[in-house]
C-alpha cells in the first residue's frame, strides 16, 4: 500500500516538474513589458512636444553644469569680462582644456538636436511650433560654430558612424534660410501661441519671437559683413525691415531658470565657486565712465572698491594679496548668494540670451556700413545704451543723458601688473567713423554682458574693441599677445577619436591648419 | 535460509523504524588533526546502515550503532573523509580528521549547493577555511579576509570606511561595462552584492556598501571559491566572473551546543602621506595667508595666524596623523544548536560594533538567524532558514579628491597646529555656526575637516531579510526530487544632512536628502537529482532542474535644494523639493540538465547544459550554453611509485552567458524637474534593439599531485578565457544626436596559471606546521574592441591624473596619463626656463593590473597553541597617486622641501636637443608636475608591487579540567590576532627625477577609490590600517 502511494505520489511529482519547466518556457510574455522603464516615456505625441521644446532652450543656452566649461572658461574671459582668479584653471593664458570646451559642443548636438529634431518631425512646418524650434536651431548652432569653424551641420541627428563637418559658409546660408523661413511663418501667426507657458523665453508670444529671429538675423548678418558684404547688406535690411527688439525689459531674450530641479543660472552656479573675478578691463572702462551699470555687474571687492583683475596672471601671481579673490569684484548681486552680498534668489536667475540694446548696436554698426537701418548711426547707438540702462533697471532719464554726452574716457584700473587705461574713447558720439565703430563696439561690448560667446565673437569679427594683452600665454601656438589672439577653438580630441575621418577632412575646410590662431571664414582680421 | 536479524533489519528499514534489537550506543569525540580542536558539523554514519548523527560544534557526538564491530563513515566539508572501525568493546573514541584544502576524498560544496567529492570534480576550486575568516576579522567587509588566501583573487579594499563595498576579481578582468566582481553564493543561491553607489572618476564621492558587507563570518560553515566559468556555469548568466561559494551553519543532533565568541579589535591609520616639515604655511617663500605650504622655513618666528592670534611658526608633524583616530570594534556572538534526529535547529545572533578611523564614523549591526532543519519522515526533509539584518553606519566619510575629509586634512598647511583647525566654527546668536575663516589650498574646493565631521553627515540604515524554504523528497533510492524558494530583501534607507556654508555639496540653508532604495530578489529552484550503477565499475549522476529568478531595484530620490529653516534636516523644510524614482526589473528562467558519469571511482565526465530566457534580450529572449569536463584520478587507476600519493589530471570547457543589462531595447524619454512644467530629453544612449547575450568561453586544466603520504600536494591550473559578445557603450559622434550606443563586440582574453600548494614539514599529534602557497599570474589581452573603435574609457572616463582605458592590441586597465616630453632620443625636454614641458595629451604610462598575485601561510600548532601568519603581495603593475598629485602642488609632500631655495636645473633639453642651463625651484616644478587638480600623472606614477605581513593570531586552547566548575564548558580558545600588520616591500615611483630620484610608495595599493572598474589611482582614498585586536571563543 505505502509502496503504491509512494509510486503515485512519485508520478505526480514528476508531472509538476514537467509542467514547470513547461511554464518556464512559455511564461516570457511579460518580458517586453518587464524590461520597459516605468519611469520614463517610451513614445512622442503633440502632448509632449512642449517639454522638448522647454528641454532644447534650456540646454540652447549653457545650462547649470556646462556653462563654466562651456563658455566661463573661454569665451568670458577671451572678451574680458571676466579674468580667472583661481590657481589651478590655465585657460585664462590661453591653454585649450579640449575635455572642458566639450561642453561647448557635444550639449548641442545631444541634448538640443534630439528635441528640435522630434519637432520637425512631428510639427507642420507652416507652423509657428516649426518656426520656434527653426529660430533656437539657429541660435545654437551660430555659437557651435563660431566656436569651431566647421562643424557638422547639415547631417547632424542622423545616426551612423561618422557625421560630416559642413564648410561654415554654406551654415551660415542655411542660417539665413532658416531665419527667413521661420520670420515668414511667425508673420502670418501673430497671434499664435506655439508651446505656451512652456516656452520659457516669450511665453509663446510670436510677436516676440519675431523681433527676435530678426535681430538673430541682424546679428548674423554684421557677422558676415567683411567676408560678404552684399549678403550681410540684404539679410540686415531685411531683418530691420520686419522689425528688431525694441523696447528693454519688454523684448529681452531671457531663459527661466528655476530652483525646482536644480535648473539654476549658470553663472549663478559658478559664483559660488568663487574662481573669477571682475577684469581689469571691465575696471578700467567701466571705473572711467564712472558708468551706472557698474554696481549691477559686479560686486564690491573687500576694501568697497571696484577692482579687477588681470586676465592670464600665472598661478603663482594668483597666490598674491592683490589678485586673491577677496581682493577683487565678483560678479554682480544677481548671480551671487547672499554670502558674498548677492540675493537670496540668485541661483533661478532668468539667464541672458539677448539684450534689446544689442539690436540697437547692430543696426548703428550698419548704419556706419551705410544700410538702411531706419535711424542714425548716432541715434541708434545713444538708444542702444538708453536700452542697456533700461535692461539693468537704470530708468532715469537725466542719469542716461548725462552718460550719454559724457566725455570720460577709460582709466588705469590699478592693478597687479600697472596697466594703462586699456583706450582711450569716450561715450559722447566721436567725430571719425574709426571712433564711431570702436564705440558702438565698445557699449556693445558693455551691454551684452555677460554673455562672452557672443561678446568674443564680435571681437574677432570687428577687431575694433581694445582689450589689455593677455599677461601670460602658456600656449605654445601663442607668443605674443599683443599681436596674437584666440580666433577660434580646436578640434575636439572626443571627435577625432569618435568621428575621426570627418574631423581630418574638416581641417581642409579650414584654410589653415588645426590652431587656435586660424581665422574662420567671416575673420577677415 | 534468511537470517531473522537481517530479515528484521530489512523490515525495520523499510517501515522507517529506527529501532535495533540489540544496540548500544558510541559517543566520543572528532578532532581535527592539524588544530587538534574538535570538528563541528561532520556527518557521521554507521556503514551498512543509515543511522547516523552529526557532531556538535565542540566535535562531540553520540549515537546508537549495533552490538559488534562496526565502521563509521565521516564526512565533512573541508575534511578528508574517514572511515574508523569501532571494536565492540568500545564506546568511546576520538576520531581524528585530516583537515585540507586539496585532500583525496574532501567533499565541497558546489553550484546550487550541491556537495562533491573534491576528487570527482572536474575543475579546480579552493576551500577557505571559516576559521580564516572569524579569528581574524576584517571589521570592514568580510570579503577583504579572503585576501591573500585564493589564488588569482585580485582584491582590493572600498575606502568608505566600514562596511564599504570591495572589490573581488577572479582569474582577471573579463567585462567593460559591467561589474568584474565574481558571483557570492550562499547557501545554494545568488546573493544581491549590488554596491549603492561607488566612485567612477577621480572627483571622488560615497562608497556605498555592498551585499556581502552585511554577512556574519561567524555563520559560515563554509567557503569555496570557483574560479572557473566551467564551476560556475549552472550558475548561469551571473557566474561568469567566478563565484564564491558559502554555506552557513544549521543546527546538529543530540545536545545543545553553546558558542559563544567575542573579538575586540583596534584600528589605526597607516600609510599616511609622507610630508615635509620644514616650510610652513605661504607661497614664495614668504610666510602669507594661503593654504599652500610653499612659506618660510619654520623656526619657530612669531607670525599673525589665521586666527588673527600671535603664534610660533613651527612644524606640525602630527597634524595629519591627529585628525584620525584609533578606531575600537567589538564583535560577539553567540549560536545555539541542537536537537533531534527528525529537528534541528541552530540559532543565532550577533552583535558588530565597528568604529571608523574618521571621528564619528561608526557600523552597528545586529544580526539575527534562525535555521530548522527537519527530517519529517524517512523520505521528505525540509530546510528553512531566516536572517535578519540591521545595519547602520553613520557618518560615513566622502572619498576622492573633493572636499573628503581624507584629501582635507592632507592638504593642511605644514605649520597649522592641531588645536587651531579644531576651531572649525563659531555659532552665531541664532544658534547656526559658520565655518571659520581656514587657510585652505583651494577655498573653493577644500575646507576644514573637522568642520565637515561635524556639520555634514552621510548616514544609511539597512534593514535586510534574507530567507529560503527547501525541501527533498527522496523519491526512491536513487532518485529525489528537490525545491528551493529563496527571498533575499534589502532597504537601504540613506541621509544625507549637509550644514549651510559647507563647500561644495550645501544649498542655502543648508541641504538635505534621502535616498530609498529597495531589492527584492527572488529565486525558485526544483531539481531531480538521481545516481545508478549502470555495471560495478559505471555509475551515473544527473541532474535536471528549472530556475526562476526575479530582481528588482526600486529607488525613490529626494533632495531638499535648500532648506528654508536653517539645518533643519527634514524634507518638510524643503526649499524646492525634488524627487526622483527609478525602477528596473530583471526576469530570468532557465533549465538546466547535468551528468556526471564516474568509471572505477578514478575517470569522471562532467557535462551540463542551460538554457535562459532572460527578460533583458529581445523575443525569443533565449540562449544556452554547455560545459564539459573530464578528471582522471591516476593514483586510483595504475600503481605509482610509493612516494606518490595522490595524481589527478582534469581538463575542462564552459560557455556562460550573461544576459547584459535592462532596458535597452526601444528609446526612451526622461523626465527632469525644471523651469516651467519641467522636461523632456530623448536619452542619449542609442537602443540596441538585438541585443545578444554576453559570453564568456574558457578552457582550464589541472594537474594534481601529493606525495610522501600526503605531507606535500598541489594543484596547478592553466587556464583560458575569452569574453565575447561584450556588451560596450561605445562613444558615437555626438553629431548623431547620441553620445554612445551599445553594441556587442569584442573578444577580451585572460589566460593564466595558478599554483596551490602546501606542505607539512612537522606532522605529529601534538606538532604540526603546515605551509600553504599560492601564487598565481593573468595575463590579460583585449585581442578585438570592435570594427569602429579601438580604444574605450573604463568607468567614468577621462580621468584628471590617469584614465584607465582598453585599446585592441593592449590589455585591461593601461592607464592612459600626462607625461613628461621627451625628444627622439628619449631625453627628457624642458622649456626655455627650465621646467619640465608636458605631452599634449595622455598617452600609456603603465597597467593597473599586478602581474602575480602571492600568498604564502604558516600555520604551527603545538600542543594547545596555534599560531597563523600569512603574507602575501601583488607583483607588478602600476598605480597613480592622485593624493600626491594634488599636495603637492601645495608644497606638502616630503620630496617638495628639495631645491626650495632654487639651483635646480634638471638637465633637460629644448627642442633641438640643446641641454637647457636654467635653475628653477621645486614651487615652479611641483606647480608644473602638479597642476593641483589637473596633472601630469607620470611624475606620480608608483610601481604597484606590494608585500605585507597580512595577518597573525596566535591562539591558545585554555586546557579545562573535568572538575572545573565550568563543567559544562568543552573549549575556550583565546587568540591574539593582527591584520596589516607591515609592508615588506613596496614599489618606488616609476619615473626618475634629476636631482630627486625614485621615492618609495608610501600608499597602499590595496586601497581603492572604489569597486567599479574604474581603478588604477589612488586619490583621498582613507589610509589602510592596522588592526590588532583579541578573540575569545568559547564552546558549551
Amino acid at each position: 500500500m505505502k509502496l503504491i502511494r509512494m509510486l503515485v505520489n512519485t508520478n505526480l511529482q514528476i508531472a509538476v516538474i514537467c509542467a514547470s519547466v513547461l511554464c518556464v518556457c512559455s511564461c516570457t510574455k511579460d518580458y517586453a513589458e518587464i524590461n520597459t522603464d516605468r519611469n520614463s516615456v517610451a513614445t512622442i505625441g503633440p502632448a509632449e512636444l512642449p517639454f522638448l521644446f522647454s528641454r532644447a532652450q534650456k540646454e540652447a543656452t549653457p545650462s547649470i553644469w556646462n556653462y563654466q566649461i562651456a563658455q566661463n572658461l573661454f569665451a568670458d574671459q577671451y572678451a574680458q569680462y571676466i579674468a580667472n582668479s583661481a590657481t589651478y584653471f590655465p585657460s585664462d593664458r590661453l591653454v585649450i582644456r579640449m575635455d572642458w570646451v566639450g561642453a561647448a559642443f557635444n550639449p548641442i548636438y545631444t541634448d538640443v538636436v534630439p528635441q528640435l529634431q522630434s519637432i520637425f518631425e512631428a510639427a507642420d512646418p507652416a507652423s509657428p511650433e516649426y518656426a520656434l524650434a527653426n529660430v533656437l536651431w539657429v541660435l545654437v548652432f551660430h555659437r557651435v560654430t563660431d566656436y569651431w569653424g566647421p562643424i557638422p551641420y547639415f547631417q547632424a541627428g542622423v545616426p551612423g558612424k561618422s557625421v560630416p563637418y559642413d564648410p561654415q559658409d554654406q551654415i551660415y546660408a542655411d542660417f539665413f534660410t532658416r531665419l527667413a523661413a521661420a520670420v515668414s511663418v511667425l508673420k502670418a501667426n501673430l497671434t499664435a501661441k506655439p508651446y505656451g507657458d512652456w516656452d520659457l523665453m516669450y511665453k509663446g508670444d510670436v510677436t516676440k519671437w519675431l523681433k527676435f529671429a530678426n535681430t538673430l538675423r541682424l546679428r548674423l548678418a554684421l557677422r558676415i559683413s567683411k567676408v560678404d558684404p552684399a549678403k550681410a547688406k540684404t539679410e540686415a535690411e531685411a531683418a530691420v525691415a520686419d522689425g528688431t527688439l525694441a523696447e528693454s525689459p519688454g523684448d529681452d531674450a531671457l531663459v527661466l531658470r528655476s530652483e525646482t530641479g536644480q535648473d539654476y543660472n549658470g553663472l549663478s552656479v559658478m559664483s559660488d565657486w568663487n574662481e573669477f573675478r571682475m577684469s581689469a578691463t571691465m575696471e578700467s572702462v567701466l571705473k572711467g565712465y564712472q558708468d551706472p551699470r557698474m554696481p549691477v555687474y559686479f560686486l564690491p571687492a573687500a576694501n568697497g572698491q571696484y577692482e579687477g583683475h588681470r586676465n592670464g596672471l600665472t598661478s603663482i601671481q594668483q597666490t598674491e594679496a592683490i589678485n586673491l579673490p577677496a581682493n577683487n569684484s565678483h560678479v554682480g548681486a544677481r548671480w551671487a548668494s547672499p554670502a558674498f552680498g548677492g540675493n537670496a534668489s540668485y541661483l533661478s536667475t532668468s539667464q541672458n540670451v539677448m539684450a534689446t540694446a544689442e539690436a540697437y548696436f547692430l543696426r548703428a554698426e550698419g548704419a556706419l556700413l551705410g544700410w538702411n537701418m531706419g535711424g542714425t548711426a548716432q541715434s541708434l547707438y545713444e538708444s542702444g545704451i538708453t536700452q542697456s540702462m533700461k535692461q539693468w533697471g537704470i530708468t532715469d532719464a537725466a542719469t542716461i543723458n548725462a552718460y550719454i554726452n559724457s566725455t570720460k574716457t577709460p582709466i588705469a584700473p590699478n592693478d597687479y601688473l600697472n596697466s594703462p587705461a586699456v583706450t582711450d574713447i569716450p561715450v559722447k558720439w566721436a567725430a571719425t567713423l574709426d571712433d564711431q565703430l570702436e564705440q558702438v563696439a565698445l557699449q556693445k561690448w558693455l551691454a551684452m554682458y555677460p554673455d562672452g560667446m557672443e561678446a568674443w565673437a564680435d571681437y574677432r569679427r570687428s577687431h575694433v574693441l581694445k582689450l589689455y594683452p593677455v599677461a601670460n600665454s602658456d600656449n605654445p601656438d601663442i607668443t605674443n599677445t599683443t599681436t596674437q589672439w584666440i580666433r577660434r577653438i580646436p578640434f575636439l580630441e572626443s571627435e577625432k577619436l569618435n568621428n575621426g575621418p570627418a574631423v581630418e577632412a574638416a581641417v581642409g575646410l579650414l584654410g589653415g591648419p588645426d590652431k587656435i590662431t586660424t581665422p574662420l571664414w567671416w575673420d577677415k582680421n | 535460509m534468511l537470517n531473522p536479524k537481517t530479515l528484521l533489519v530489512s523490515f525495520s528499514l523499510l517501515c522507517g523504524a529506527i529501532a535495533f534489537a540489540q544496540d548500544r550506543t558510541i559517543s566520543g569525540k572528532v578532532v581535527s588533526t592539524k588544530e587538534n580542536v574538535g570538528v563541528a558539523g561532520v556527518s557521521i554514519t554507521v556503514k551498512g546502515t543509515n543511522t547516523g548523527t552529526s557532531t556538535g560544534p565542540d566535535g562531540a557526538f553520540s549515537l546508537t550503532a549495533p552490538a559488534g564491530r562496526v565502521t563509521l563513515q565521516l564526512s565533512s566539508v573541508g575534511y578528508v573523509t574517514k572511515e574508523h572501525v569501532v571494536e565492540a568493546s568500545q564506546n568511546n573514541i576520538v576520531i581524528d580528521m585530516v583537515e585540507g584544502s586539496q585532500e583525496l576524498g574532501e567533499v565541497v560544496v558546489t553550484a546550487l549547493g550541491i556537495q562533491r567529492q573534491a576528487k570527482s570534480l572536474v575543475y579546480a576550486t579552493q576551500s577557505v577555511k571559516p576559521s580564516e575568516l572569524t579569528e581574524i576579522r576584517d571589521p570592514n567587509n568580510v570579503l577583504n579576509g579572503l585576501q591573500g588566501k585564493v589564488a588569482n583573487a585580485l582584491i582590493t579594499q572600498g575606502s568608505g570606511g566600514p562596511g564599504s563595498g570591495a572589490r573581488i576579481v577572479l582569474r582577471g578582468n573579463k567585462s567593460l561595462q559591467q561589474s568584474n566582481n565574481a558571483l557570492i553564493v550562499v547557501d545554494g543561491v545568488p546573493l544581491n552584492n549590488s554596491t549603492g553607489g561607488t566612485l567612477t572618476s577621480d572627483f571622488g564621492g560615497i562608497q556605498g556598501s555592498d551585499g556581502v558587507s552585511s554577512i556574519n563570518p561567524d555563520d559560515i560553515e563554509s567557503v569555496n571559491v570557483l574560479r572557473g566559468a566551467s564551476a560556475a556555469a549552472l550558475y548561469g548568466s551571473q557566474a561568469g566572473n567566478g563565484v564564491i561559494v558559502i554555506t552557513t551553519k544549521k543546527g546538529v543532533k543530540d545536545r545543545l551546543h553553546v558558542t559563544i565568541n567575542s573579538g575586540f579589535n583596534s584600528e589605526t591609520a597607516i600609510a599616511l602621506p609622507d610630508v615635509q616639515n620644514q616650510y610652513g604655511q605661504g607661497t614664495g617663500g614668504q610666510i602669507t595667508t594661503a593654504g599652500d605650504s610653499w612659506g618660510a622655513k619654520m623656526t619657530g618666528q612669531s607670525y599673525t595666524n589665521f586666527l588673527g592670534n600671535q603664534a610660533n611658526y613651527s612644524p606640525q608633524s602630527d597634524n595629519i596623523k591627529d585628525f584620525f583616530r584609533t578606531g575600537l570594534s567589538t564583535n560577539n556572538s553567540i549560536g545555539i544548536s541542537g536537537g533531534t534526529d527528525k529537528a534541528q535547529t541552530y540559532l543565532a545572533y550577533h552583535y558588530d560594533f565597528v568604529q571608523g578611523i574618521i571621528p564619528t564614523n561608526d557600523l552597528e549591526r545586529h544580526t539575527i538567524n534562525a535555521r530548522i532543519t527537519n527530517q519529517i519522515s524517512k523520505r521528505f526533509s525540509t530546510d528553512a532558514k531566516v536572517t535578519y539584518i540591521n545595519q547602520k553606519i553613520e557618518n560615513r566619510p566622502r572619498t576622492g579628491e573633493e572636499n573628503a575629509p581624507t584629501i582635507d586634512i592632507y592638504n593642511i598647511a605644514r605649520s597649522i597646529p592641531t588645536s587651531d583647525a579644531e576651531q572649525a566654527e563659531t555659532v552665531d546668536n541664532l544658534g547656526v555656526p559658520t565655518p571659520t575663516a581656514f587657510p585652505s589650498t583651494l577655498s573653493s574646493i577644500y575646507q576644514n575637516p573637522y568642520w565637515l565631521l561635524d556639520r555634514t553627515h552621510i548616514n544609511e540604515q539597512r534593514d535586510r531579510v534574507i530567507g529560503f524554504l527547501s525541501a527533498k523528497f527522496n523519491i526512491t533510492d536513487w532518485l529525489s526530487i528537490s525545491g528551493r524558494a529563496n527571498l533575499d530583501k534589502t532597504m537601504d534607507n540613506g541621509q544625507n544632512e549637509v550644514s549651510k556654508g559647507t563647500i561644495l555639496w550645501a544649498a542655502s540653508g543648508g541641504n538635505y536628502s534621502i535616498s530609498d532604495v529597495a531589492n527584492t530578489e527572488k529565486w525558485f529552484d526544483v531539481m531531480l537529482d538521481g545516481n545508478n550503477k549502470i555495471t560495478n565499475d559505471l555509475k551515473i549522476n544527473y541532474r535536471a532542474g528549472a530556475i526562476y529568478q526575479d530582481r528588482k531595484y526600486d529607488a525613490t530620490f529626494s533632495s531638499a535644494n535648500g532648506l528654508n529653516i536653517t539645518n533643519k534636516f527634514s524634507m518638510n523644510f524643503a526649499k524646492t523639493p525634488n524627487v526622483s524614482s527609478e525602477f528596473t526589473q530583471v526576469q530570468v528562467q532557465s533549465v538546466f540538465g547535468q551528468l556526471n558519469l564516474s568509471w572505477k571511482d578514478a575517470i569522471y565526465l562532467d557535462a551540463s547544459l542551460r538554457n535562459d530566457w532572460d527578460s533583458r534580450l529581445a523575443d525569443p529572449h533565449t540562449y544556452s550554453y554547455p560545459s564539459i569536463g573530464l578528471a582522471a584520478v591516476v593514483s586510483d587507476l595504475i600503481s605509482l611509485p610509493s612516494f606518490m600519493s595522490y595524481l589527478k589530471g582534469s581538463i575542462n570547457y564552459a560557455e556562460v552567458g550573461n544576459g547584459g543589462q535592462a532596458k535597452l531595447l526601444t528609446t526612451t524619454y526622461n523626465y527632469s524637474q525644471g523651469a516651467g512644467s519641467g522636461f523632456l530629453q530623448r536619452s542619449a544612449t542609442l537602443p540596441i534593439p538585438g541585443l545578444k547575450p554576453e559570453i564568456v568561453k574558457s578552457i582550464e586544466g589541472s594537474i594534481e599531485a601529493r606525495f610522501l603520504d600526503s605531507r606535500v600536494g598541489f594543484m596547478a591550473t592553466y587556464y583560458k578565457s575569452n569574453s565575447r559578445n561584450q556588451l560596450l557603450t561605445i562613444a558615437l559622434p555626438v553629431a548623431t544626436g547620441y553620445s554612445n550606443q551599445y553594441i556587442n563586440a569584442g573578444n577580451i582574453q585572460n589566460q593564466g596559471f595558478e599554483l596551490v600548494a602546501s606542505a607539512f614539514p612537522v606532522r605529529n599529534t601534538d606538532f604540526t606546521w603546515e605551509v600553504a602557497l599560492n601564487f598565481s599570474t593573468n595575463t590579460n589581452k583585449i585581442v578585438e574592441l570592435s570594427p569602429d573603435v579601438k580604444t574605450a574609457a573604463l568607468g567614468g572616463g577621462f580621468g584628471r591624473s590617469a584614465t584607465p582605458v582598453v585599446t585592441e592590441g593592449g590589455s585591461y586597465g593601461d592607464l592612459w596619463a600626462l607625461q613628461w616630453a621627451t625628444d627622439d632620443k628619449g631625453q627628457h625636454l624642458v622649456t626655455a626656463a627650465g621646467l619640465p614641458a608636458i605631452t599634449s595629451s595622455q598617452a600609456k604610462i603603465g597597467n593597473f593590473n599586478p602581474k602575480s598575485l602571492w600568498g604564502l601561510t604558516n600555520t604551527v600548532n603545538y600542543k594547545n597553541f596555534s599560531l597563523r601568519l600569512l603574507i602575501d603581495g601583488r607583483a607588478g603593475g602600476t598605480i597613480v597617486s592622485g593624493t600626491e598629485m594634488n599636495l603637492a602642488f601645495s608644497g606638502i609632500p616630503e620630496v617638495t622641501q628639495n631645491f626650495r631655495e632654487g639651483g635646480w636645473n634638471l638637465g633637460g633639453v629644448d627642442a633641438n636637443g640643446a641641454p637647457v642651463s636654467t635653475a628653477i625651484n621645486a614651487e615652479q616644478f611641483w606647480k608644473i608636475a602638479s597642476g593641483k587638480r589637473y596633472g601630469v600623472a607620470e611624475f606620480f606614477a608608483y610601481d604597484a608591487t606590494c608585500f605585507r605581513v597580512r595577518e597573525l593570531a596566535i591562539g591558545y586552547n585554555i586546557p579545562l579540567k573535568s572538575s572545573n566548575i565550568l563543567k559544562y564548558v568543552t573549549g575556550v580558545k583565546l587568540s591574539f590576532v593582527g591584520r596589516n600588520l607591515g609592508f615588506l616591500y613596496r614599489g618606488d615611483s616609476r619615473l626618475d627625477i634629476p636631482g630627486l630620484g625614485t621615492r618609495k610608495m608610501w600608499f597602499d595599493p590595496d586601497m581603492s577609490l572604489g569597486n567599479s572598474n574604474w581603478q588604477g589611482v589612488e586619490y583621498g582614498t582613507l589610509p589602510p590600517t592596522r588592526s590588532l585586536g583579541i578573540n575569545l571563543r568559547i564552546t558549551f
